[in-house]
């Protein structure tokens, strides 16, 4: 297919406007949206094994359901041990864990403050320490009856619409070329090598995106992780996934996986502020290798869009569709993009158009071929009424 | 279901029929059935164009059923290159590259096609390099036996597409 050809303004606008739409869809169905994305990236990493499966003699059923269990009791296990490797502080239930660490980030904030108030004496006098004090204690008094109650109801919203993630996968993996060749199927004969092109487009980007969001994922977590292990923070590789994952979302994820990293940090050295200050350091390190070396060798090739259009769009997803909308911008404007420009290609192609009004023109003459529609209106019989008399 | 792997793959009619095409001819059941999960279907009406010279390729057309004629353009005048007949294959170089159409083809009977996609082919050269081997073999023999008629007879190149 020729690339050379670029689209023109009508055509981009036209695809700008469809992602908007799609992200204003996907608002509205997000408990769907997530697991499609899971599902999404989960088919990607199993393809591979799916179809050696199938090459090995495995039926599409056979093959898609092994890989999906072996895959999920792999991931239950490393999740096991993920959970019961932790050399971090002990405490006898989970709830006083997560208590220990909130404390730990409380006091990393106090102790901060009053750090800060010393060296600038300026802040002192602002009541620095006393000011962010009184806005935690206004946040925490209110939590439960502001929050709690929101949150518990939001984990029980998302939990079942996540286990959902696990059955698209299969279905994915089982009946992917299927569906591929069904939407092949209603495309006219004139415009069907182009469409089986556009379809193949619209897979590879999808693919290549979530290929390079994963690349990313596995690239940050082993330098997060060794960051976080040389400075001597507690599960530096669950911690590195955690952020590397929280990182899927542009600018919301990074703020969220650095929170996370200084709570624990805090939490490990509570006496020692500075390892916290290093956690940060580390943080940032890896957000601008990330950004500057990572994304661009993996993310950055994926999608072959302008620069501004993709910072101006991570702006628009967010406003439109909020922390979903600005983890899904990027894919859907490239898939959008492909659709557009191959569509704006074969709708403007007049002998592929006149090729297909021939080929409609020789289905009607063949469906009419006994047919005397002419004679049918004037009130006369045709020849085989007249036949059927005789 | 798990064992469905130590049952021999049956083949069906539509199995057969592949098996009899020179391109598919060393596939085993199991690697037939691999390939024609990636084949699609299409038919075409008397008359109706299968595609046009000069147009980009991207995919190999088999003849299930019905006959194409292969044609082009030469100083002005069409000249029939060849008329093809069930079993056979036409549009073989796109599977291999992906320059234009060196010739048009269009149905003179109705017509039933597999058609296969080269990204699909290339997909299976990656996946499965066996029949990736196998297949190209069968291009290439295909394509030397066109060049040595060519050398024979000195005709401009048969089925050049």
């Amino acid at each position: 297919m020729n690339n050379g050809e670029r689209a023109g303004p009508v055509v981009w606008t036209g695809i700008i406007a469809a992602t908007c739409l799609l992200l204003l869809v996907v608002k509205q169905l997000l408990w769907l949206a997530l697991p499609f994305i899971f599902g999404t990236v989960l088919h990607y990493i199993l393809l591979g094994p799916m179809q050696r499966m199938v090459r090995a003699g495995y039926g599409r059923n056979a093959a898609a359901l092994l890989v999906c269990l072996l895959f999920f009791a792999l991931a239950s296990l490393a999740l096991a041990a993920a959970l019961s490797w932790n050399d971090g502080p002990e405490e006898e239930s989970w709830e006083k864990t997560i208590g220990l660490y909130l404390d730990g980030g409380v006091a990393f904030v106090h102790n901060t403050m009053t750090l800060l108030e010393a060296r600038f004496p300026v802040l002192a006098e602002m009541h620095l320490t006393s000011s962010v004090n009184k806005a935690f204690r206004t946040y925490t008094d209110n939590f439960a009856q502001e929050h709690l109650g929101e949150i518990l109801v939001g984990v029980a919203t998302w939990i079942p619409s996540l286990l959902l993630a696990p059955f698209l996968t299969f279905f994915f993996l089982r009946d992917g070329l299927r569906f591929k060749r069904f939407l092949a199927r209603a495309v006219p004969n004139a415009y069907f090598e182009r469409s089986l092109y556009l379809l193949h487009e619209v897979d590879q980007t999808a693919r290549r995106y979530f290929e390079g969001l994963l690349k990313l994922t596995v690239l940050d977590t082993a330098v997060l992780a060794l960051g976080l292990w040389t400075i001597g923070v507690s599960s530096p590789l669950l911690l590195g996934l955690i952020s590397a994952v929280l990182a899927w979302v542009p600018f919301v994820g990074s703020v969220a996986g650095c929170v996370l990293v200084v709570i624990v940090a805090s939490t490990d050295a509570p006496s020692n502020p500075f390892v916290a200050y290093g956690a940060i350091g580390v943080f940032v390190l890896v957000r601008l290798l990330d950004d500057f070396v990572f994304m661009p060798l993996t993310l950055g090739r994926s999608l072959r869009v302008h620069p501004l259009v993709t910072v101006l769009m991570i702006f628009v997803g967010g406003a439109l569709a909020g922390v979903v909308g600005l983890m899904l911008v990027l894919p859907l404007l490239g898939v959008v993009m492909v659709i557009g420009e191959t569509l704006g290609r074969l709708v403007t192609n007049p002998r592929l158009r006149a090729r297909h009004r021939y080929a409609r023109a020789l289905r009607t003459r063949q469906a009419s071929v006994d047919l005397d529609i002419a004679r049918e209106r004037r009130g006369a019989p045709t020849p085989n009424a007249e036949q059927a008399a005789k | 279901m798990i064992f469905g792997f130590l049952k021999p793959t049956q083949m069906s009619p539509r199995l057969h029929r592949l098996k009899n095409s020179a391109l598919f001819s060393t596939l085993t059941p199991l690697e037939l059935k691999i390939v024609d999960g990636l084949l699609h279907e299409r038919r075409y009406l008397k008359d109706e164009i299968v595609f046009d010279e000069g147009e980009e390729g991207q995919a190999l057309y088999l003849l299930m059923s019905g006959r194409v004629r292969i044609s082009r353009l030469h100083e002005g005048m069409t000249q029939v290159v060849a008329e093809l007949e069930p079993g056979g294959f036409f549009g073989d170089l796109a599977l291999l590259d992906n320059t234009p159409r060196n010739a048009q083809a269009r149905a003179i009977e109705p017509c039933e096609m597999a058609v296969f996609f080269r990204a699909d082919f290339l997909g299976l050269m990656e996946t499965d390099a066996v029949i990736g081997y196998k297949i190209s073999l069968a291009l290439a023999r295909h394509i030397g036996r066109r060049l040595r008629e060519w050398m024979g007879t000195g005709r401009p190149q048969l089925e050049a597409l």
